[in-house]
């Protein structure tokens, strides 16, 4: 037995014999029997109540696994708002592009034609036109037939010498006039 | 100690019987709650706690083995709540005197018993670093005398638990007396 342990058993030899006296249980008897004189013997009482309630709260394990789940619970709500602020961010830096429905495709010609109609609004702003879109499908139709026949009209034209000769001179007759004008 | 006659006697709701189940039980409860408090009037409060706690459940004892491990449970539990309250407030300081009467007494062939003021003055200096657990085990088991079964019941953890606690409490004085003595 080392110096150590024979100094520890002694303490605690005297510690064992040294048994704590109480001087009167009469004392405690009084006030234990008051008191449960006053409470009755199956009476519910406050403390009972409170004890039913939050008594659990006094288990270790529980209030360990509480605070572990609280721990938790924190953890995942920090996570999940770094997540949605980032998504949120990554958002905020996306160009919104809305597809609209393609309408029926218009010739270069044509576009060019709109691109003109267009401008001569900007150049003339107190006139303006509006036009509905029924309005604008006759005008589109219109430009398509102009076409087609403009595009007959040449061939016809190439296929008879006789009249593109007379043509070219009636053209020529006519730009003279203009310039003598 | 105790025969489930008496506890049976006092679940009738006599108040006779019963004061003769607190005086009985009362030095038992006493003894374990000083040498957890270290504090006389504490002690008086716990044991009174106790038996009006014991009183207003006694329906649940089924046994009289059952009773003794029920009452130190309720002491040790009440005597948590009363540690817990003033843990901001040590009591104890390791003096120099203090320790001289423990040296003197240690050394004393046969050494006689301690006043209850020595004993609480030494046990409080000894045990002031340790846990409330570790107290609550080293006293039942090294104090009392209850084995580890005894004591893994009444402070509700697991047996290993009850001897680790067990272990770094007597580390813990062992050192102090090692240090001091």
């Amino acid at each position: 037995m080392t110096r150590e342990s024979e100094k520890y058993n002694k303490v605690l030899d005297l510690l064992r014999k040294s048994k704590p006296a109480l001087d009167s249980t009469d004392d405690i008897e009084r006030k234990v029997i008051k008191r449960i004189s006053k409470v009755g013997h199956s009476g519910l009482n406050l403390s009972d109540i409170i004890d039913f309630l939050f008594g659990w709260v006094y288990i270790g394990w529980v209030r360990r696994s509480l605070i572990g789940a609280s721990i938790v619970l924190v953890l995942v709500f920090a996570y999940q708002q770094t997540i949605i602020l980032k998504r949120i961010d990554f958002l905020s830096r996306q160009t919104i592009v809305i597809d609209r429905e393609n309408g029926p495709a218009l010739s270069d010609e044509v576009e060019k034609m709109l691109t003109m109609y267009k401008n001569s609004w900007k150049r003339f702003p107190s006139k303006n036109i509006t036009i509905s879109e029924k309005q604008m499908k006759e005008l589109l139709e219109a430009v398509n037939e102009l076409q087609l026949k403009y595009k007959d009209l040449e061939n016809l034209i190439e296929g008879d010498p006789e009249l593109k000769k007379m043509i070219e001179k009636k053209m020529i007759e006519n730009s003279r006039t203009k310039i003598n004008l | 100690m105790i025969d489930i006659q008496l506890i049976e006697e006092c679940r009738g709701g006599n108040f006779n019987n019963f004061r003769k189940l607190v005086e009985l039980t009362s030095p038992f409860a006493y003894s374990v709650a000083f040498r957890m408090l270290g504090n006389e009037d504490q002690a008086k409060d716990v044991v009174q706690e106790t038996m009006v706690t014991i009183w207003q459940k006694l329906k649940k004892i089924k046994s009289a083995e059952a009773y003794k491990t029920w009452l130190y449970r309720i002491v040790v539990n009440k005597s948590y709540d009363f540690m817990r309250k003033r843990k901001r407030n040590p009591e104890f300081v390791a003096d120099e005197q203090t320790w001289r009467l423990i040296s003197n007494r240690i050394s004393e062939e046969p050494s006689a018993a301690l006043e209850n003021g020595e004993t609480s003055k030494i046990i409080g200096i000894l045990t002031e670093r340790l846990s409330s657990k570790q107290k609550a085990v080293f006293v039942l088991s090294d104090l009392e005398g209850l084995s580890n079964d005894e004591v893994s019941e009444i402070t509700g953890i697991s047996k290993s638990a009850v001897k680790a606690n067990l272990y770094h409490a007597r580390k813990s004085i062992s050192e102090k007396v090692e240090k001091y003595l």
